[in-house]
């Protein structure tokens, strides 16, 4: 028999040896398969040998791994053998309060939902040390060998057991699933225990282990558990299996001149939590101003592969019940405990199931839509929603080209994506973003930029992606496009502009276009490399004279533009008509029934100063 | 030394679910068996929402996988009937070397895995003969699936008594061998004789009693 360590040379020795390496053994093995955060990592499949083992964990010959420094705390808390080692395993999770709504709410009027502490499991591990000593049967010499190998099949039966009660599923989807949806699994340890109320032991079964005879005790096990876990709805919140977004709306990068639904449809499902025990961030929107941005809410079904770059710890799949971020929620950034917008579409790594490669298939094109290329998905996975700002200082999609450029002070700014696992009960092994709930916040300016920058995209990779996760987010630009900058930028405006003015030549207007851009306000800018792009994909002429391009008024956030219209008085009439009236997605709408002809014409018509406007 | 027995609770599968069960008992056992320096492997399955656990034993798993392969091409011959498959661990007495050498297998350990397989296609062809209705697809799955359920239930019903069976007898466990893994074992499926049940249970029978070569 291979003892892991030295021999103590009295067989009473050996026996106390075995005694007090069980617990911390038996506390591995239940903590490892319920707590997420303290499962060994790094185990690699490869031929077992069993000469790379520490000797401590190769008692009762079984590899665990290394044991996380929270363990070994614990391990040198419970030193009296003589004490029971009580390990509670306690599911936390949300209660919704229906009633009192006043007080629930929230300054911002949303309803708070609480959460709960739940004992799903208790192991005991004892020593027992009866007053009556068991008369030894067999000499000392074996004795200690027929221990080890008992307490060796005990703590394997142990093991297994793990594996089949319910809490092991829950302590799974958890550990899969980032978004935790306001649940957590976390323990506690302790010598003494509150006994359980009459009306949960109703619930709880108990199953125990054979004790295993230590002269002069004896050791045992035993599990109280909750057979039946579908109180707390597990299954709806947490592990939603991935799944293709059918109806997926699209955004801006892949359609600019789709109209998208305002935001009152509801998106299921949960966003990132922040920390254990906050609720998902629901559907609904009713606040939010109408605008084309809401078409980011449901981009993460596309959202590409590059994505997984961004976290490090981020191994495993989401849960695309993730994918409501909803960012029109203020309180998403101003409470430190949900999951912002921000976070969410780039952090989904499972995204890459159903997009990979796709070029955005899914994108419903409205017929009579302008023919403008759609670029791939794959593009647009730099538009992180963390650019979403409080819906209420911009309602309008303005294009901030100037801010798109990463400014040094903007590197600072909100990090972008944040995989928050919570675990109240060790050590976070990924990098989480709760810590920067609220710092974008401040930073309006920055949030105007790229907002809808993904309007913007080039037939190519994207110039620009949205300003607000700057260092993080945008390292995946790298992917594409590694000098991703803005096309707005002035270097890339002047480019933007000769392809303006070779055009605009043709038509006779002022070349001085290419100067006269970075000159105006960012709104033009903007305007106008939606229109770039558009040119560089538009079909002939057709004389459709019955809409103009309102969008390009609804990116301007203050209506007037120095810029002069040519054509027919009529048309321009018509177009002011529209530029005046609609907004936000009604713009789109507009914008929707003209053609990229059209808006060349408005738009050449507008950038021309010889012609003047006329009100 | 007595040999323990353990009769495991019937389950009724279909064919493809025989190698997802037949693994999973067949390692769970093996695992409580496998006393030596060993890094467990868990294992889910893809039928049902049960993880098991394996020794992590390239041989083991290899023993397994070849026996589970025989007892499903034996089933493919023999449909739509009850089979017991028997893991028996035994210890390997030697004696003295004379003109033939003789390995005795000292039986210490048995356990019957009881199936009953069924074949979906031809029961539901039955059923359609006899009430000379169309089979609904929508009532056959969901036939199938509650029966996939109770399925999962009995399986964890199952693994519930090898855990039980394993915390309980402890004492005809032979002593642990320095560097030996696992104690050996062996698999024994239905042979392709009609009459390979009875034979096979006298077999046993005989090899409990009177350990003898095997082949």
């Amino acid at each position: 028999m291979d003892f892991p360590e030295n021999l103590p040379s009295s067989d009473t020795g050996r026996l106390e040896q075995i005694v007090s390496h069980f617990f911390p053994k038996a506390l591995h093995i239940v903590l490892n398969s319920r707590i997420p955060s303290l499962q060994s990592r790094g185990r690699t499949r490869e031929r077992f040998s069993g000469l790379n083992v520490r000797k401590s964990d190769k008692w009762f010959n079984l590899v665990m791994g290394d044991r996380p420094a929270a363990l070994e705390k614990l391990h040198s808390w419970h030193r009296n053998v003589l004490d029971s080692m009580i390990i509670d395993i306690i599911l936390v999770h949300p209660i919704s309060s229906n009633n009192n709504l006043d007080d629930d709410d929230d300054d911002h009027g949303n309803s708070i939902v609480r959460s709960a502490e739940t004992v799903i499991e208790r192991w005991v591990v004892q020593y027992e040390n009866p007053l009556i000593m068991s008369p030894q049967s067999s000499d000392s010499s074996t004795r200690y060998q027929k221990v080890y190998k008992k307490s060796i099949i005990l703590l394997r039966s142990l093991y297994s057991q793990t594996r089949l009660l319910p809490a092991y599923r829950v302590s799974r989807q958890l550990s899969s699933s980032l978004a935790s949806s306001g649940y957590d699994l976390i323990y506690k340890v302790s010598s003494f225990s509150d006994i359980f109320s009459g009306p949960v032991t109703e619930t709880m079964k108990e199953f125990r282990f054979a004790p295993v005879e230590v002269p002069p005790g004896r050791l045992s096990a035993s599990v109280t558990y909750r057979s039946d876990l579908s109180d707390f709805n597990l299954g709806v919140h947490i592990t939603l299996p991935p799944r293709i977004i059918t109806d997926y709306v699209g955004s801006p990068a892949t359609d600019p001149m789709r109209f998208f639904p305002s935001p009152g449809k509801s998106v299921e499902g949960t966003s990132f939590p922040v920390r254990a025990g906050r609720p998902p961030l629901t559907g609904s929107s009713a606040e939010r101003p109408h605008s084309w941005t809401s078409g980011f809410h449901r981009p993460p079904a596309q959202f590409a592969t590059p994505n997984q770059s961004f976290s490090p710890a981020h191994s495993h799949q989401f849960s695309p019940g993730l994918h409501d971020f909803h960012w029109s929620r203020t309180d998403a950034f101003g409470d430190n405990h949900q999951l912002s917008p921000p976070f969410s579409p780039s952090c989904s790594p499972s995204t890459p199931r159903y997009i990979s490669g796709s070029n955005s298939p899914q994108i419903n094109v409205r017929p009579g839509t302008a023919p403008v290329t759609i670029p791939s998905s794959a593009t647009f996975n730099r538009y992180v929603s963390s650019n979403f700002s409080e819906p209420s200082r911009n309602p309008l999609p303005p294009f901030s080209p100037k801010s798109t450029r990463r400014s040094p002070s903007s590197q600072d700014s909100f990090p972008g994506i944040a995989l928050y696992k919570s675990s109240r009960s060790g050590e976070s092994p990924s990098g989480l973003m709760n810590q920067y709930p609220a710092q974008k916040l401040s930073k309006d300016s920055k949030y105007d930029s790229g907002r809808f920058s993904g309007l913007l995209s080039s037939s190519g990779s994207p110039r620009f992606g949205f300003s607000r996760s700057p260092s993080r987010l945008s390292s995946q630009d790298d992917l594409d496009d590694p000098d991703c900058s803005c096309p707005f930028d002035f270097d890339d405006v002047d480019e933007s502009g000769l392809q303006y003015s070779q055009s605009l030549d043709r038509r006779k207007t002022s070349s001085s276009i290419s100067q006269s851009l970075p000159i105006g306000r960012k709104s033009q800018d903007a305007a106008v490399g939606v229109l770039v792009h558009m040119l560089k994909t538009a079909p002939p002429l057709r004389q459709d004279s019955s809409t103009y391009m309102a969008s390009m008024s609804g990116i301007q956030r203050e209506g007037s533009v120095s810029v002069s219209v040519s054509g027919t008085e009529s048309e321009y009439s018509m177009a002011q008509k529209h530029i005046r009236c609609t907004r936000g997605a009604e713009k789109l709408q507009a914008a929707q029934r003209l053609t990229s002809r059209q808006i060349q014409e408005w738009i050449w018509s507008n950038s021309c100063p010889l012609s003047q406007t006329k009100e | 030394m007595n040999c323990e027995v353990c009769q495991l609770k019937e389950l009724e599968v279909e064919p493809f679910e025989i190698c997802e069960v037949l693994r999973c008992i067949l390692h769970t056992i093996v695992f409580h068996r496998a006393l030596g320096l060993i890094r467990p492997k868990d294992i889910d399955l893809e039928l049902f929402e049960i993880t098991y656990v394996q020794c992590g034993e390239i041989e083991v798993e290899k023993k397994i996988d070849e026996k589970i392969e025989q007892f499903i091409n034996w089933i493919e011959k023999h449909p739509n009937k009850k089979s017991q498959i028997c893991l028996s661990f035994y210890e390997v007495k030697s004696k003295q070397p004379s003109w033939f050498t003789k390995i005795e297998r000292l039986y210490w350990e048995q356990w019957y895995i009881n199936l009953n397989v069924l074949q979906p296609t031809k029961s539901l062809i039955g059923k359609s003969h006899h009430s000379k209705l169309v089979m609904d697809p929508g009532e056959a799955s969901e036939e199938r699936s509650s029966r996939r359920t109770l399925l999962e239930q009995s399986l964890q019903e199952v693994l519930f008594q090898i855990i039980k069976f394993v915390n309980e007898k402890k004492d005809h466990v032979p002593p642990i061998n320095d560097g030996v893994i696992y104690y050996p074992f062996e698999i024994t499926i239905p042979s392709s004789s009609d009459s390979a049940f009875g034979m096979d249970m006298i077999k046993r029978m005989l090899h409990s009693g009177h350990p003898s070569m095997l082949n």
